[in-house]
């Protein structure tokens, strides 16, 4: 029953945000105006296509920054990260399995929001090329898998990065794009904007699925995406390893 | 700490809290360094070797967590299996096996929530089972285990563990009576340094020069230790309280003679107002093994 209810709650709340964002533009103006307005200054033709991918990647984003960038925090709360330690699998594969245990999740969700959200707030998709919304779909959920992987071991090694993941959540939903334009931003806030995966993952599910965009047109999205991803794998397994040596100098690890 | 643990051998070791049982256990199981010195087990050096070490250990730590309680037992032991590298077709029979042996098979499929505390002991154990490793660390495996099922506990250690399967076993311990019954060979640490090793029969050997007199008594004052101390041939003296309700404390004496010590033992208490219920003098235990050479008792 728990997981029931748990997998309806999941669906429907995000519900209320994406109505959130939909109607502070309704209530300034009709969508059609709306929608006119962004697509001659930005290029953007579905302003409801808009806020809903942002607002899903923004929410995957959060997902996986507190589902696997929390689960060795977990472990160690509930006692089982000494288990853990203890056999001789791979770290960095018990996290990318966390990770990627979040992306099957993740996917359906998104699915089943999208549809949600097609049919309440009247999303048209515009979809040119088919292998090029798979291909931005699946490289947005492994660069936040890649988010979840770094944090995993930064929530571990700075008893602080709970505040700061947190107090980061509204700068970089504001930043990257989920319910406005980036370019609508200033130019500084911009320059922060282009430094987060989640960016690059709103702009490549954007293009595609309401854009009309194509695989070539991704490569100048994809190309920093993958180029963060593997900053931050890499950056993930040399803390991972920072925190194992961490825990076995000081047995701190493994005390809550 | 100097160790060497032989094969096939059930190795206690016997030490107060923080004595360093559990940290043994995990420079040993590689969760911790040590800061000086080498450790190798079954080969492998713990620091240079650590997968190598993990492969071929189980470890038992016990207590209310290490299981993840959302999952039944059949599947927390399934997840460690493959953490452990052993191929689903291989661990589905062996975890069935291991659940029958621990008699939990009527209830692998209940969420690990829902069991009781010696139910998650021995869930525990089996976990440290699944790769077959020929090595176990059991660190205090009957600890918050109620007298029944820490006997159950002990013989499936002992015969089935041990005697059957041929494991090598290190086992940490508080409980003195756990020691002598199950260990082979005991070394008795505190501090972290080991402060005696041999067979629990050669521990106890070594303090039989001395007599073991214990008393039980009620309206005992403070000052009572100090004046059993001051009669001759008396080495130490340790209280306890039996029953705090009733006022019921227990005296141990060491003496190099009971037969000498005893008329002005009871003088003595007599004259300090305590009433004597019981007197008994028995040989040494593994507990006085520990008085005679820390001056303190286990659960001081």
């Amino acid at each position: 029953m728990s997981y029931r209810t748990s997998v309806l709650a999941t669906i429907i709340w995000p519900l209320p945000l994406l109505a959130l964002n939909v109607y502070q533009y309704l209530g300034l103006a009709s969508g059609q105006q709306v929608g006119q307005v962004l697509n001659a200054k930005y290029g953007i033709a579905s302003f409801s296509g808009m806020i809903i991918l942002g607002t899903i990647v923004y929410l995957l984003y959060n997902r996986m920054l507190w589902g696997t960038g929390a689960s060795l925090q977990e472990e160690r709360f509930n006692g089982t990260i000494e288990s853990l330690f203890l056999t001789p699998a791979n770290r960095m594969t018990v996290l990318l399995a966390s990770g990627f245990s979040s992306l099957l999740e993740g996917a359906w969700w998104i699915v089943g929001v999208f549809l949600l959200s097609w049919v309440i707030f009247g999303v048209q998709p515009a979809i040119a090329d088919w292998g090029a919304v798979i291909i931005a779909l699946i490289s947005t959920m492994i660069a936040l898998i890649a988010v979840g992987v770094f944090f995993a071991s930064f929530f571990v090694l700075t008893r602080a990065a709970d505040q700061l993941a947190t107090s980061l959540q509204a700068p970089i939903r504001y930043a990257s794009g989920v319910a406005f334009p980036v370019a609508a931003l200033p130019a500084v806030f911009q320059l922060f904007a282009y430094i987060l995966p989640v960016t690059y993952g709103i702009n490549a599910l954007r293009s595609t699925v309401v854009q009309e965009g194509t695989l070539i047109s991704l490569v100048g999205t994809l190309a920093p995406l993958y180029l963060f991803t593997a900053i931050l794998i890499v950056a993930g397994h040399f803390m991972l390893k920072r925190v194992e040596a961490q825990a076995k100098r000081n047995g701190s690890l493994y005390k809550i | 700490m100097n160790l060497s643990i032989p094969k096939n051998t059930l190795f206690g070791l016997l030490g107060p809290n923080g004595a360093g049982k559990t940290t043994t256990i995990k420079l040993l199981s590689t969760l911790l360094l040590p800061d000086e010195g080498t450790a190798y087990v079954n080969g492998f050096d713990v620091a240079k070797q650590a997968n190598e070490v993990r492969s071929s250990i189980g470890v038992v730590t016990g207590g209310e967590r290490g299981l993840y309680w959302r999952l039944t037992g059949r599947e927390n032991l399934l997840f460690f299996a493959r953490l452990y590298g052993v191929r689903e077709d291989k661990a589905k029979p062996r975890i069935d096996e291991l659940l029958k042996l621990v008699e939990l098979e009527d209830r692998a499929n209940d969420n690990v929530e829902k069991y009781s505390r010696g139910m998650k002991q021995r869930l525990h154990l089996i976990r440290g089972l699944i790769h077959d490793p020929p090595t176990l660390l059991l660190d205090e495996p009957t600890l918050g285990l109620d007298p029944n099922s820490a006997v159950v506990v002990r013989e499936f250690i002992k015969e089935k563990l041990q005697k059957e399967q041929g494991k090598t076993i290190l086992l940490t311990t508080h409980y003195m009576e756990e020691a002598d019954q199950l260990c082979d060979q005991i070394a008795v640490i505190d501090h972290g340094k080991i402060i005696s090793k041999g067979t629990p029969a050669e521990l106890k050997a070594g303090v039989q020069k001395i007599d073991v007199l214990r008393i039980n008594a009620t309206s005992v004052p403070e000052s009572l230790v100090s004046d059993v101390k001051l009669i001759e041939g008396v080495q130490e003296v340790r209280t306890s309280v039996i029953d705090a309700v009733a006022g019921l404390t227990e005296i141990l004496v060491h003496t190099r003679s009971a037969e000498e010590t005893l008329p002005h033992l009871t003088e003595t208490m007599v004259k300090a107002g305590a009433r004597v219920r019981l007197i008994e003098q028995s040989k040494p235990s593994l507990e006085d093994v520990f008085i005679s050479l820390t001056g303190r008792r286990l659960r001081d």
